[in-house]
């Protein structure tokens, strides 16, 4: 298309205004402030719902299970993969659907990027505000998790970390879905093809070595897979030199996803 | 205040915006007057920093348009065709928010948002959602939006487009006053009345070039004639109507059913001749004058 994009030559090193991010956020702590109760019950509910299923009832079914020094309980084994599940569908679910609505419905892009706020700080406002719902969700979820006592270790603390690259990280993503979208309908698949089976698949509910052997290198490549790897360590303190393997993945992932979101709302909306 | 040489916006192989050259003055208020698909928007969006230009120079307040659109963001306000208004927040905190976009403290922008609202005549809703709102209330919010950050110019696109027509004149009569404070005013319509109304300096834009410039007053006189005849066929008359005004040498254009013919001072004895129709004169008007340029109504697609 046009090389030109004059957006993009304003936003190098010298053109960032870390106001335009803050306002962004703000814009959107304003929003959710207004219907916080709705909100935060949401945030808590689900979850709270799934993991005491997990602890009063499959928990019980299913005996322990064999993790690097020794078996855990189910529920104990499953908590803190829930707790980071429900970070990225919170990031993702506002970065995409959320984003989208303002995007496209509300237009509000549009008036954002009229005043003196650049693409890449709208971009990354957006994600700073998906990944500080997902440090709210992990905090609600994890303090519920330590409250039912399947949190092993004080480590636990280094999970609201975890939860909040992880939003940035899926809120990256879903501003990426967002910003190619053609409808709403194609961006529930956002939610089906990826939100669910990363879910379910990222070692969250079972450990990856009981997978047939051909597709464990598939979920080793997953996203989820390793904040959750770090969060159940963290959670049952079994810490160990290869989890910055997963730190190191995390942390680029969180950094690669938004500026590509960045340049594709600009191809869709600076034109 | 605004200065545009050889302005070129292309979309992929079409040519929205053909090489405009225009130049607006500190405190004036321009006009973009011309139908849908003339350009204007694109000349709009150009001028507020949000499209790249495709070739040419665009100035603003002595800003490189094509190198630094940020800058010049800081410094204009935009009223765009749609309105962009958050609904999830107060109509108040569409404003207050938007005032920190532009580097006001909150406090600063707490009370610009309170004088804008004063203006608009909004006050009151402050509170409210801005789905709560009337179209012609959403509209003035958009407007105070673009006052905000006390902007040396203020761009907008279409402003009364879709109103009823008590909101029209109730945002013409705002905006005149605006005007009076010394803003600089550039904006977009298709609306003769509201180009006649507010802006001191207009071009005629069709097809994304500029046909004609000027005030108002000097575009009627040089474009539009002296006087403008409207000649209404009667029932089943039509043909017959346009084959006698076909001998006469007058300019005329069929726009709807009625024919409008282009009359100077010797005109009235001759039209009046014309059997079969209905012959009344009226003064010439913006309309006339976008005629006389294209051979087409403002309002033709």
């Amino acid at each position: 298309m046009n090389e030109s994009l004059a957006e993009h030559r304003t936003t190098g090193k010298v053109d960032f205004r870390m106001r335009g991010v803050v306002g962004v956020w703000l814009r959107h702590y304003t929003a959710f402030k207004g219907g916080w109760m709705v909100e935060m019950t949401g945030i808590i509910l689900e979850p709270v719902f799934i993991l005491a299923a997990v602890a009063f009832g499959i928990g019980k079914l299913v005996g322990d299970v064999e993790i690097r020094d020794g078996g855990v309980g189910y529920a104990v084994f499953v908590a803190p993969g829930i707790v980071v599940g429900n970070a990225m569908w919170h990031a993702l679910f506002e970065c995409s659907w959320g984003a989208y609505r303002r995007l496209q419905t509300n237009r509000i892009y549009d008036s954002i990027l009229a005043a003196p706020v650049s693409m890449r700080e709208l971009a990354l406002g957006e994600v700073a505000w998906g990944a500080t719902r997902a440090l709210m969700t992990t905090a609600a979820v994890l303090a519920f998790a330590t409250v039912m006592g399947l949190v092993e270790s004080p480590w636990a603390v280094g999970i609201l970390g975890i939860g909040l690259l992880t939003g940035f990280m899926f809120g990256g993503f879903g501003l990426i879905a967002a910003a190619v979208a053609p409808s709403t309908h194609m961006l529930t698949l956002v939610f089906t093809m990826v939100g669910t089976p990363l879910f379910f698949f990222s070692g969250t509910f079972f450990p990856i070595s009981t997978l047939p052997s051909w597709v464990q290198p598939i979920a080793w490549a997953l996203p989820l897979t390793h904040p959750v790897r770090i969060a159940r360590a963290l959670s049952t303190g079994d810490l160990h030199m290869g989890l910055l393997w997963s730190l190191l993945y995390l942390i680029v992932a969180a950094l690669v996803f938004y500026p590509i979101a960045t340049r594709l709302l600009r191809r869709r909306l600076l034109v | 205040m605004v200065r545009a040489t050889g302005l070129v916006k292309k979309f992929g192989d079409f040519i929205a915006v053909d090489g405009i050259s225009f130049a607006v003055q500190r405190g004036e208020t321009f006009g973009m007057l011309g139908p849908n698909g003339a350009g204007k928007t694109s000349t709009l969006r150009m001028m507020s920093g949000l499209s790249p230009v495709t070739s040419g120079q665009l100035e603003i307040d002595g800003i490189d348009a094509t190198a630094n659109p940020r800058s010049i963001r800081d410094v204009i306000g935009v009223v765009s065709q749609h309105d962009g208004l958050d609904p999830d927040i107060s109509v108040r905190d569409n404003l207050t928010i938007y005032g920190f976009y532009f580097g006001l403290d909150r406090k600063m922008a707490a009370r610009r948002a309170d004088e804008v609202l004063g203006f608009f005549d909004l006050r009151s809703r402050g509170g409210d959602s801005v789905d709560d709102l009337s179209g012609g209330m959403r509209r003035r919010l958009t407007i105070a939006r673009a006052f905000v950050s006390r902007p040396r110019l203020v761009v907008l696109d279409e402003p009364t487009t879709g109103l009823d027509p008590s909101s029209r004149n109730r945002v013409w009569e705002q905006l005149a006053v605006l005007k009076n404070s010394g803003v600089t005013v550039v904006m977009s319509t298709h609306y003769m009345e509201e180009a006649t109304i507010l802006c001191d300096r207009l071009v005629i834009m069709d097809e994304g070039r500029i046909l004609g410039a000027g005030t108002p007053e000097e575009l009627i006189r040089e474009r539009a004639g002296a006087d403008v005849a409207q000649v209404r066929p009667e029932a089943g008359q039509r043909d017959s109507v346009h084959h006698q005004l076909k001998e006469t040498d007058y300019e005329f254009a069929e726009i709807g059913a009625i024919f409008t013919v282009r009359a100077s001072n010797g005109t009235r004895a001759d039209l009046t001749k014309i059997s079969g129709a209905r012959v009344s004169f009226r003064p010439p008007n913006l309309e006339d004058v976008f005629l006389s340029l294209t051979g087409r109504g403002l309002r033709d697609e």
